[in-house]
């Protein structure tokens, strides 16, 4: 059995595992998540450090076959891009494992949720085949609208859950339509995604369909990871998400989208691409510099994280929209440096706000000094945020003005204006806000987070942004080669 | 052996930093000593290194790979000559002083191993920038620097003023930077490479290798540098960034993170031997060099901020204005094209620039924070070493002989008077400004009468703070008989200078080299000091306000930089995110989002109007159905 396996059946057995377990018995409902994350983290780890970056096609390979007549098979593996992914997914599930404990009521569910969320979101990551990629995302996707209609908060609780649920739903309904037209058009009937990518090599699908099938999955997977102007979801949808559901969903699970273009939409369809990703150029300004500019006008602190989430998409998809080396490693190191950041960022607001009550920045202030831990860390992921040199955003959003500054000059210069100073003049402010100033009278009596099982979750993030930051050939190594091989196919004239 | 030095000098303080936040945050006392003794450790073994023989000549670069994507590949690399171990001892031995002083200084403060902390990062991340081979690491030093100055400055972060200057400076900082890694991208695209030794190769075998984009090159770059050495007009940071701790103004606002920009155009200038040329839509410009903006920026920062300085009451802010304007000189000395004179200024200005703020502090310490002037007086008598040192920093400041300012201000004002007459008018003047403020200080703090009842109590202050500014004393009394410019010059030009003359001789070599020169100089000191002991030497109030009125008003004003600012901001960027945040909530959220959910509902709502559950209403409509589809069948 691959390791892979193991990674993704923890969280779904524990899952299992969990409705046998009485809801009684509290301190056990939070072991059995806890400790089944954290072997998948550790597993993970232990998958990332085993990758050999140089050898050709997917590693920890393992295939089961299901439906023979479809040739739906439950195939699994990695790359250099997915071995990233799966273990900053693994390490935000723990995070977001542990700082659940906010959750008070009705425990059990919620860690069911969680889990079954956590065993979706790497299967998705891991999974070869096209039925299993969109089954596993369709288990993680649906536990967020439960968690953020059940345990959310905030009076626009309601109409949050019921614009995520929506959106979200077009966006991967757009997905599915996609794929079976990509299953039908082929002609090699098969969701296996290596056969189709070998057969599709060979055989091309006609320019028309591709034409015609890739702005399906470029807008389904684009509304998925709130590609602007379709993005209105996200701040809304944080802002009333439980700390672990926006820690997981802003996260890991909006990866998705980014992940799908590039493992299947690139590929599969280059002429299409080629077509539809100008488009996207000039989308990310969007992203980028709109949302940056609309993060600065927020009054609530989630809403302006959400809102700067929404921006670091751009880089992202400015990195894949140039179709170069350069560009999709530096894609590649955001997805992952983003995951980190967006949890650790959503993970310290809700610490906040299980303190205070509120997160309206004018209320708060001067919190630096009452929580010297979680103030300190909050002061390090804005400053991530804004890309600081040590921490992994930096290389990612680099290499993607690096890579996109040949093909699309001005937009490189403005994602460039948008990483430097509108980024910070925001997060700055917020800092300025929120932690710095006189102490108001009424949070003198904060407490802050000196218990290591409190601090852990917000260290390993940190870790994984510092770490990848300083060494980035860690990422880097594994993902230019992966990135590589899908621009081979995509853009075979530009090595 | 002394392949691994530069690495201990370079990871030493960091990793008192690190050492620090993350065991002895609570052992105020080991944090300090950790932090103390990492940086003495740099210093002693920078002393090393500079003694050795093969380290300067001809240079070392040490590197691993640090990132290696397609066309970009990135070393992380320390690169050795005279540039980079002059800057190197200059950096630990102030920052070693600072170092030291600091344990007095903020002995009561509640963060004292925070403060460490920080402290030793900074020295880190600035000993980074010296060391860097390439322009990408410099620029990742480059933003650490200006992250660590933005901790800093807000350090006591509880005070409104400390927050918001911390904020300003890192927003400013942020401004310049975007220009310095537009510039970064630009040189990669065009040549391949962002290492300074791959670069300079290139343009040296073919000065038109940029073509149209030379000079935009050369000024994107130096954007970074008006930056971080606060030139006009990204100066506005530096008076506010008085807000820290005055061991941290020493340091970073006067002696090491300011003349980073300095040093990064020596480092870079190669890039200002390109042949200038403007893109096309820009031709227009055709004729003006990069360096001749370089040079009239500096000029002009030099100028203003010498005349803010004599209307500012704040003894910091004076010193600020003070270090702005010699900043202003070194830059215009980059842009004649005299690396050798910017650097030698910058050499010694640090040593004088960091002693008069550690008396500043000294004074500010034993006030209990008061900062005013008009509040001092009379201190000459109560704190006899402060005032010795303060007063002789003041003379090497102000470029009398044989005091090591006197050297490297003659140095580059002959470059001016070589290359650009009118600068060197310009800087002439500023000469005596620069006299008039710093006796006008002199004046009003130290001499005199008490100008307050708390000078009766004020005692000199303890060793600790003394010992570090007697060291720093010492170079910058005698630093100009060591002849920078000589040991720069091995590197920078390419006729071998002449010998070091025996330094009886060196007083008096600037009045043999350009005597006219010379003389000007003394001239111009000659008159600031006589103005100021005229004006102040028994002022109780300021007399210049009433004469000068408007002007005078300006000046303390510091001509309205910050109120336009502000302006300008409120006209393009706030009012850019208005209109979006406008846009987000009412026509994408509002219109696109609720519109497409609202037009659903109103179908539904319409359709489910006709499921009456009336029986005979769908009999009706059922008939009326088959009716229609018998005619549409029929007629057809």
């Amino acid at each position: 059995m691959s390791t892979l396996t193991y990674i993704i059946g923890w969280p779904l057995a524990a899952a299992v595992a969990l409705l046998w377990v009485p809801r009684q018995m509290r301190v056990l409902v939070r072991l059995v998540p806890l400790l089944a994350t954290f072997i998948t983290m550790v597993l993970a780890i232990k998958l990332f450090w085993q990758f050999e970056p140089g050898a050709a096609g997917y590693q920890f390979v393992q295939k089961i076959g299901w439906v023979t007549s479809l040739d739906i098979s439950y195939h699994v593996g990695v790359d250099g891009l997915s071995v990233g992914l799966v273990l900053m997914g693994a390490v935000v599930a723990f995070a977001a494992a542990c700082v659940a404990w906010e959750i008070k009521e009705r425990e059990k569910e919620f860690y069911f949720l969680l889990l079954l969320m956590t065993g979706g979101i790497l299967g998705a990551f891991a999974s070869l085949d096209m039925f299993f990629f969109y089954f596993f995302h369709e288990l993680a996707l649906v536990p967020t609208f439960i968690m953020i209609g059940v345990w959310g908060r905030g009076e626009r609780k309601n109409y949050a859950t019921f614009q995520i649920t929506l959106y979200l739903t077009l966006g991967s309904l757009l997905v599915l339509i996609g794929l079976i037209a990509l299953y039908l058009r082929s002609g090699a009937n098969t969701f296996d995604l290596v056969r189709l990518t070998a057969y599709l090599g060979k055989h091309p699908l006609s320019p028309d369909a591709q034409l015609a099938v890739f702005p399906l999955l470029l807008f389904g997977f684009g509304i998925l990871v709130s590609l602007w102007p379709f993005h209105t979801w996200a701040p809304l949808g944080y802002r009333a998400a439980p700390t672990s559901t926006a820690m997981l969903h802003a996260g890991v699970l909006k990866k998705f989208g980014l992940y799908g273009l590039l493992r299947i939409a690139l590929p599969l369809m280059p002429v299409g691409a080629r077509h539809w990703l100008g488009v996207v150029a000039f989308l990310c300004v969007g992203n980028i510099l709109y949302c940056g500019l609309v993060a600065m006008r927020q009054k609530d602190l989630n809403l302006l994280v959400g809102n700067s989430s929404v921006a670091h998409m751009g880089f992202a998809f400015l990195g894949i929209a140039s179709l170069g080396l350069i560009g999709i490693t530096g894609a590649g190191v955001v997805m992952v440096a983003h995951g980190f950041l967006a949890a650790l960022t959503f993970g310290l607001t809700g610490y906040l706000y299980q303190q205070t009550g509120t997160l309206e920045i004018s209320e708060l202030g001067g919190l630096l000094r009452r929580l010297p831990f979680i103030g300190s860390a909050l002061v390090m992921a804005m400053l991530a945020g804004c890309g600081l040199p040590g921490f992994a955003n930096f290389v990612g959003e680099v290499l993607v003005v690096f890579g996109s500054w040949k093909s699309v000059p001005i937009i490189a210069v403005l994602a460039l204006w948008g990483a430097l100073v509108i980024a910070a003049v925001y997060m700055l402010r917020a800092l300025r806000n929120v932690l710095h100033g006189p102490l108001p009278e009424k949070w003198a009596a904060l407490s802050d987070a000196t218990n290591p099982w409190r601090k852990l979750p917000f260290v390993l993030l940190l870790s994984g942004l510092i770490i990848f930051g300083c060494f980035p050939r860690l990422l880097t190594g594994k993902i230019t080669p992966a990135a590589a091989a899908i621009l081979q196919t995509a853009a075979p004239q530009q090595p | 052996m002394s392949q691994t030095f530069p690495w201990f000098i370079l990871f030493l303080p960091l990793g008192a930093a690190v050492l620090i936040t993350l065991f002895t945050h609570e052992r105020r006392e080991l944090s300090a000593r950790l932090s103390i003794a990492a940086v003495v450790v740099s210093f002693w073994l920078s002393v090393l290194l500079f003694t050795d023989p093969r380290a300067a000549d001809p240079g070392l670069t040490l590197s691993v790979n640090w990132l290696n994507v397609g066309g970009l590949s990135v070393d992380f690399g320390l690169l050795l000559d005279r540039l980079s171990l002059l800057m190197l001892l200059v950096v630990t031995a102030v920052a070693g002083a600072i170092h030291i002083y600091s344990y007095e200084y903020m002995r009561s403060d509640r963060s004292f191993s925070a403060y460490f902390a920080a402290l030793s990062f900074f020295t880190f991340a600035m000993l980074g920038v010296v060391l860097s081979d390439n322009f990408l690491q410099m620029f990742m030093f480059w933003e650490l620097v200006g992250v660590s100055s933005y901790l800093l400055i807000g350090f006591w972060h509880d005070r409104p003023a400390a927050a918001d200057a911390g904020k300003k400076a890192f927003l400013t900082n942020r401004v310049g930077d975007a220009g310095f890694l537009a510039g970064i991208i630009l040189l990669w695209a065009m040549l391949g490479s962002v290492n300074f030794d791959f670069l300079a190769q290139k343009l040296a075998e073919d000065p038109r290798r940029l073509g149209a984009f030379s000079t935009v090159a050369g000024l994107l770059i130096f954007c970074g540098a008006m930056a971080k050495s606060a030139q006009v007009p990204l100066h506005v940071w530096l008076p506010d960034a008085m807000e820290g701790p005055t061991p941290v103004s020493a340091l970073i606002h006067a002696a090491t993170m300011v003349a980073a920009g300095v040093f990064m155009l020596c480092r870079v200038f190669f890039l200002f031997g390109a042949t200038p040329q403007w893109p096309a839509g820009l031709t227009w410009l055709d004729g003006i060099s990069a360096l001749e903006v370089i040079a009239w920026i500096g000029g002009i920062t030099a100028l203003m901020a010498a005349v803010i300085a004599i209307q500012q009451n704040d003894i910091k802010r004076i010193l600020a204005y003070s270090t702005l304007s010699q900043l202003g000189y070194m830059v215009m000395a980059v842009g004649l094209g005299g690396r050798t004179s910017a650097m030698y200024h910058l050499t010694t200005h640090a040593f004088f620039k960091s002693l008069l703020f550690l008396g500043a502090g000294a004074v500010i310490y034993r006030l209990h924070h008061e900062q005013d002037i008009w509040r001092m007086g009379a201190l000459r008598h109560k704190m006899p070493l402060t005032f010795g040192t303060f007063l002789l920093a003041t003379l090497a400041l102000c470029g009398v002989p044989p005091l090591s300012g006197y050297f490297s201000k003659d140095a580059l004002l002959g470059r001016a008077y070589e290359q650009n007459v009118p600068l060197f008018l310009l800087g002439l003047f500023t000469a005596a400004l620069t006299t008039f403020y710093m006796f006008r200080l002199i004046f009003v703090a130290f001499l005199g009468r008490p100008r307050s009842p708390h000078i009766e109590e004020v005692r000199e202050v303890p060793g600790v703070m003394v010992l570090p500014m007697l060291f720093l004393a010492v170079p910058a009394a005698l630093l100009g008989f060591w002849a920078v410019n000589h040991y720069l010059a091995e590197q920078f030009s390419s006729i071998p200078p002449e010998p070091v003359p025996p330094w009886y001789e060196q007083v008096f070599a600037p009045f043999q080299h350009l005597p006219l020169v010379a003389f000007l100089g003394l001239g111009a000191i000659a008159c600031g000091f006589f103005a100021a002991w005229g004006i102040y030497g028994k002022a109780s109030k300021d007399p210049l306000p009433e004469k000068l009125g408007g002007l005078a008003r300006a000046m303390r004003n510091r001509f309205y930089f910050d109120e336009l600012y502000a302006r300008i901001i409120a006209v393009t960027q706030e009012l850019l995110a208005d209109f979006a945040d406008w846009f987000d909530r009412w026509i994408l959220a509002g219109v696109g989002v609720r519109g497409a959910h609202g037009t659903t509902e109103f179908f539904a709502r319409l359709l489910r109007l006709v499921q009456t559950g009336n029986l005979r209403t769908y009999a009706i409509l059922f008939g009326a159905g088959v009716v229609i589809l018998l005619y549409a069948l029929l007629t057809r």
